[in-house]
C-alpha cells in the first residue's frame, strides 16, 4: 500500500472543503513569487534579444552572433570549461582516491586543506596569480628573468591556459568533494569480492571502483563544467588585460564600454541569449556522454574501507599532495598578504617596503566599510529570505504535489544552470523602471534580488532532502493527535528540518559574501560589495590596497566557514 | 463505546482501485481484527477511517456521528475525528522526548495542564516504558519506539483506537505479553479496537471477530475466530488462516482418485458437487491421522519436535504433505520414524473447485 501513499486522495487532497485552504494558499504564493524573482527577468533577457519597442528585431541579435569578437569569445569560453572541465575531475578524482582509500599519512589534516580552494574566492586566486606571473610584471616572473637572465619572462598567467590553470586548482574540489564521500560511503565488500573472485588491485580500481563512483564524477564533473562557463572572475582578471575575453566577461565589457546604455543592454541581452545556448548545449552533451544509471550500492552509514598500500609511491605521492596543496593554497595565500603590505606595487618585496598603511586605508575608507556593510546586508538578507522561499517551494513541491509542481521544481531550479552575468542582465532588464515603474536600478534591492534568483535553488535543494526524510506518517500522526493542519507544520515539519534550513542559509550566505559576477553589474556608486570594491580597487591600479581588501575578506571568510562547520557538525538529524 | 460502520466505500488511487464498495460494520466494544495478505487495502480503509484520505463514494460512521458522508459532502477533518492510531512505522517524532510525544495528544484537546503528566506517566506504565520517559526515540529500539506509539494512541482514551501492524517489531515473549496489555486496556477503556494485521496468530490470539479480507479488497468472511477456522468461507480464507494441504480430486470410470503424480483411490465422502472431480481437497496437517488400516500410504520424510506436536512431512505419490501430530496422539500411538510408510486418513476434509493455474500444495 505504500507505493501509492500520496498519489492522490492524501492529506492535502483531504483539506479539501475549506474555501481558502493553506495548501492552496501556499501554491499560489510560491508561484507569484518564482514568477517576480525568477520567470520576469528570464522573458525580459529573451525579449530584449529579439524585440525592440514592441516590434520583432532580429538583426542587433543577427549582428552580434556575427561578431567576430564575439564568436572567439565564445570559442575560448568553451575551450576553457572543457580543459578546466577535463582537468579538474582528473585532478579531483585522482586525489580523493588517494585521500580516500590510499594508506597516506595526515589524512585529517589534507582533508581539510583540500577543502580550502573551494571556499578560496576563485578571482582573489587569479589576482594572485596575477601578482606572480603577468606576463609583463610578474614578481616571480621578473624573479626568474634575474636569476637566470632570461631575455623575456617565462610565463605567462595571462593567457587561456593562465585561465584554465587558475581555474582547475579552484574547481577541483567539486569532483574531489563528491568523489570522496562517495568512495567513503561505498560498500567495502563489493571491492573484496572482487579482489576474492580473482582480480588484481589495478583491475579492482579501473572495473569496480571508478565505475561504481562514476555517478559522484559525472555530478562534479558538471558543476565545474557550469560554474567555468558562467565565469566571470578569472577570466575578467587575468584575460581581460590581453584583451581576451570569454562570454562573462564580454558582456561585461559591451555593457561597460556603452556607459550602461539600453541599446549596451540590449547587446548583452543578446550575448546572454548565445552564453545560456552554450550553458545549455554544454549540459546536455555532458548528459549524453556521462548518463549513467544510479547505483544503489552506497550506503548511508560509513565503514572503513580497505585501504591500498602505496608501498614505494607512498614518499613520491604524499610530497605531489604537500606540492599541490602549497602551490594552489599556500604560495597565492602568501602572495595576497605579501603584496597587501607593500607601499606601492612594483616595489620589491623587501622589509623596508613593507608598511601597515594599506590596511589603515582600507579601514578607515567609507567606501571599504560600506562595501563590507553592503555585502553583509545583502548575504544575510538573501540568505535568510531564500531559506523561508526555498523551503515553501520545497514543500509545495514535496507534500503538496499541486498540478504543475514539475514547472514549479524546474522553475526555481533554472536560475542554477543560468550564468550570474546574464542573471543581471535580466535583473536589469526588469527592475529599472519598465515594469509597474519599479526601479531598482543603482540601489541595494537590485543586487538582493538578482541574489536571490541566483541562490534559491540552494536552500530548495536541502530542504527538499530534509523535506524527504520526514515520513508523512509524523505529520499525519499528529493530525490524528487533535492537530490542525498548521499546527502540524509548527510542531513537527519545522522543527524537523529546522537544521537543514539553517545550513541552506549558510550555503547561501558564504558564497554571497565574496560573490562578484552577479553584482559587477549591478551595483551603483554607494552600493558596491566586498567583491565589487576588491576588483574596482585592482583596476584602479591601487593594488596593495586590493590585496589588503582581500586579506580581510578572506579572513571573514575563514571565521564564517570555521564556525558553520562547528555549528552543522553537532546537528540532530532526522 | 461506539460501533464504525463503513457503507459501501470506494477508494481509488489514480486509475487503481483499492477499495470498491467495501462495507463493514465494527461491533462497539470488540477487538476486531482485519486481516488479509499485504497491498489488500487494509491499511486504506484504516486511513479512511481516520480522516486520511478520501474516499469517493460512501459513508463512515461512528456510534451516532457522521464522519463522512460523499453524498451529503461531510468530511469530518482529522483532526476532529478522536480516533487513536498505532501506525505500522511508529510515527514517533524524533525531536520531541517520549514524554513529550505522549503528552502531545493531551495538550490538542486541550486537556487540562495539571492532568496531563499525570496521564501521560499512566499510558507510558502500561506499556512498561515510564524509565524511558525522557529519552529521545534514537535512543529506543524499534520495540521500544512501537510501544511509545501505543502509549500515544492510548493516552486520549479515544471511543476507537486503530492499530496498524502494532506489535510486528517486538520479540515473541513481548508480542504475547503486549497483546494481554490490549485486551486489558480494552476491557477497561470498553473501547471498539480495528488492529490490522497480516498474522493470523497475534489476530487469532486478541479478536473477538475477525474480518478476511481478499487480495482484490473485497470482504470475504467476517466472524468469530472459532467461525472462520471451523466453517472458512471459501478457498482463500481456508488457505489463509492456517497451513492447508490441497490434492487434486479426479473422476476415472471406476471412481474418484487423488491425483498426486500417481492415482489413489478415495472412497470417503464427497460432496453432490464434487462427485465428477475438478475439485481439490483441502486438509489441514492436524486433520491428518496415522492409521495402519488406511490404503493411502505415504513415506515419512522428516519429522520435527516443536514441543507441543510433532510435524511430518510426508510424500503421498509426487506430493509433499504436511501432517501434525498432537503430544497427546504421538503418546498413545506412538511416533512415524523418517523413512517408514505409514496409513494416513484424512477427518475433515474441505472441496474447493480447482483453481485455473492454481496452486495445489
Amino acid at each position: 500500500m505504500k507505493n501509492y501513499r500520496g498519489i492522490s486522495p492524501d492529506l492535502a487532497a483531504v483539506d479539501g472543503h475549506k474555501r481558502i485552504n493553506m495548501d492552496k494558499l501556499m501554491t499560489v504564493i510560491c508561484f507569484i513569487l518564482l514568477l517576480i524573482i525568477v520567470v520576469i527577468p528570464i522573458v525580459m533577457i529573451i525579449y530584449n534579444a529579439f524585440f525592440n519597442e514592441g516590434k520583432l528585431e532580429i538583426n542587433m541579435f543577427l549582428e552580434q552572433i556575427r561578431d567576430k569578437k564575439n564568436l572567439e569569445a565564445m570559442w575560448n569560453t568553451l575551450k576553457i570549461a572543457v580543459f578546466a572541465t577535463i582537468l579538474g575531475t582528473v585532478m579531483g578524482v585522482f586525489y580523493a582516491w588517494l585521500l580516500g582509500r590510499s594508506d597516506i599519512p595526515a589524512k585529517g589534516l589534507m582533508r581539510a586543506l583540500f577543502n580550502i580552494p573551494y571556499m578560496f574566492p576563485p578571482f582573489l586566486g587569479a589576482m594572485a596569480w596575477d601578482m606572480m606571473f603577468n606576463g609583463r610584471s610578474g614578481y616571480i616572473n621578473k624573479w626568474l628573468v634575474q636569476l637566470f637572465g632570461l631575455s623575456s619572462m617565462p610565463i605567462n598567467i595571462n593567457s587561456v591556459w593562465g585561465i584554465v590553470f587558475v581555474e582547475v586548482s579552484y574547481y577541483f574540489p567539486f569532483v574531489f568533494m563528491q568523489v570522496v564521500s562517495a568512495l567513503e560511503r561505498m560498500d567495502p565488500t563489493l571491492e573484496e569480492s572482487a579482489r576474492i573472485a580473482g582480480a588484481k588491485q589495478r583491475q579492482v580500481i579501473w572495473k569496480i571502483t571508478l565505475p561504481l563512483v562514476k555517478p559522484a564524477i559525472s555530478a562534479g564533473a558538471l558543476l565545474i563544467l557550469t560554474t567555468s562557463l558562467a565565469h566571470f572572475g578569472v577570466p575578467s582578471i587575468l584575460g581581460y588585460a590581453k584583451g581576451i575575453y570569454t562570454l562573462p566577461t564580454r558582456i561585461y565589457a559591451v555593457i561597460y564600454n556603452s556607459g550602461g546604455s539600453f541599446d549596451g543592454i540590449r547587446q548583452g541581452a543578446a550575448l546572454s541569449v548565445m552564453l545560456v545556448v552554450v550553458v545549455a548545449a554544454a549540459l546536455i552533451l555532458q548528459n549524453r556522454i556521462l548518463s549513467s544509471g544510479s547505483y544503489d550500492i552506497i550506503k548511508g552509514k560509513s565503514m572503513r574501507p580497505t585501504l591500498i598500500k602505496l608501498r614505494g609511491a607512498k614518499v613520491p605521492l604524499f610530497l605531489l599532495a604537500i606540492f599541490t596543496l602549497v602551490l594552489i593554497v599556500i604560495v597565492p595565500l602568501v602572495m595576497i598578504v605579501l603584496i597587501s603590505f607593500l607601499k606601492a606595487y612594483g616595489l620589491p618585496l623587501a622589509f623596508k617596503n613593507f608598511t601597515f598603511a594599506q590596511y589603515q586605508k582600507v579601514f578607515t575608507a567609507n567606501g571599504t566599510i560600506a562595501a563590507i556593510r553592503n555585502s553583509l546586508f545583502v548575504s544575510i538578507a538573501a540568505g535568510i529570505i531564500c531559506m523561508f522561499l526555498g523551503t515553501l517551494v520545497a514543500y509545495v513541491v514535496q507534500k503538496i504535489k499541486p498540478k504543475g509542481k514539475g514547472v514549479l521544481e524546474v522553475i526555481s531550479m533554472l536560475p542554477y544552470a543560468i550564468p550570474g552575468t546574464v542573471l543581471s542582465i535580466g535583473v536589469i532588464l526588469a527592475w529599472s523602471g519598465r515594469i509597474a515603474g519599479i526601479n531598482l536600478y543603482n540601489t541595494i534591492w537590485i543586487i538582493l534580488v538578482a541574489y536571490m534568483a541566483r541562490y534559491l535553488s540552494f536552500s530548495m535543494k536541502t530542504s527538499s532532502a530534509a523535506l524527504l526524510q520526514v515520513h508523512s506518517s509524523l505529520e499525519e500522526a499528529s493530525r490524528v493527535c487533535g492537530a490542525s493542519h498548521t499546527e502540524s507544520l509548527a510542531d513537527i515539519t519545522l522543527p524537523l528540518i529546522r537544521p537543514a534550513m539553517v545550513s541552506g542559509f549558510f550555503l547561501i550566505f558564504l558564497p554571497a559574501m565574496r560573490e562578484v559576477t552577479t553584482s559587477i553589474l549591478l551595483y551603483g556608486p554607494y552600493t558596491r560589495t566586498l567583491g565589487v570594491q576588491i576588483y574596482s580597487l585592482r583596476d584602479a591600479g591601487m593594488i596593495p590596497q586590493a590585496a589588503a581588501l582581500a586579506t580581510v575578506a578572506i579572513g571573514i571568510i575563514i571565521v564564517l566557514n570555521t564556525i558553520v562547520t562547528k555549528l552543522t557538525k553537532d546537528r540532530k538529524g532526522v | 463505546m461506539a460501533n464504525v460502520k463503513f457503507d459501501n466505500i470506494t477508494v481509488r488511487y489514480g486509475t487503481h482501485t483499492v477499495l470498491d464498495n467495501f462495507s463493514l460494520e465494527v461491533e462497539s466494544g470488540k477487538i476486531v481484527c482485519l486481516v488479509g495478505p499485504s497491498g489488500c487495502g487494509k491499511t486504506t480503509l484504516a486511513r479512511a477511517l481516520l480522516g486520511l484520505n478520501k474516499p469517493e463514494s460512501g459513508t463512515i460512521t461512528v456510534g451516532e456521528r457522521c464522519l463522512f458522508d460523499a453524498k451529503k459532502r461531510v468530511n469530518v477533518p482529522a483532526e476532529k475525528r478522536n480516533i487513536g492510531i498505532v501506525f505500522q512505522d511508529y510515527a514517533v517524532w524524533p525531536h520531541m522526548t517520549v514524554l513529550e510525544n505522549v503528552c502531545y495528544p493531551l495538550k490538542k484537546q486541550r486537556v487540562e495542564k495539571s492532568q496531563i503528566k499525570a496521564r501521560a506517566m499512566h499510558a507510558l506504565e502500561q506499556v512498561h516504558m515510564t524509565e524511558y520517559a525522557n529519552h529521545l526515540p534514537n535512543q529506543l529500539s524499534g520495540g521500544q519506539q512501537q510501544r511509545v506509539a501505543i502509549a500515544r494512541a492510548l493516552v486520549v482514551e479515544s471511543d476507537i483506537l486503530v492499530m496498524d501492524e502494532p506489535i510486528t517489531n517486538l520479540d515473541a515473549k513481548l508480542r504475547e505479553e503486549m497483546l494481554l496489555e490490549i485486551r486489558m486496556i480494552q476491557k477497561r477503556l470498553g473501547a471498539t479496537i480495528l488492529y490490522i494485521t497480516h498474522d493470523q496468530q497475534s489476530a487469532l490470539q486478541l479478536c473477538d471477530q475477525m474480518a478476511i479480507m481478499q487480495p482484490d479488497g473485497s470482504l470475504c468472511q467476517y466472524g468469530t475466530d472459532e467461525d472462520i477456522i471451523l466453517h472458512p468461507a471459501n478457498r482463500f480464507t481456508f488457505e489463509f488462516i492456517g497451513v492447508s494441504n490441497f490434492l487434486p480430486l479426479v473422476r476415472k470410470p471406476d471412481g474418484l482418485y487423488l491425483d498426486c503424480g500417481e492415482a489413489f483411490a478415495y472412497s470417503e465422502a464427497v460432496p453432490e458437487e464434487a462427485k465428477n472431480g475438478g475439485y481439490d481437497l483441502g486438509v489441514r496437517p492436524n486433520d491428518i491421522v496415522f492409521d495402519k488400516e488406511s490404503p493411502l500410504r505415504a513415506r515419512v520424510d522428516s519429522r520435527v519436535f516443536l514441543g507441543s506436536e510433532y510435524n511430518y512431512f510426508l510424500s503421498l505419490g509426487q506430493k509433499q504433505i504436511r501432517v501434525q501430530q498432537s503430544m497427546l496422539d504421538a503418546r498413545t500411538k506412538g511416533v512415524a520414524n523418517e523413512g517408514e510408510t505409514v496409513g494416513i486418513r484424512f477427518v475433515n476434509s474441505r472441496f474447493y473447485p480447482t483453481e485455473k493455474g492454481g496452486r495445489t500444495v
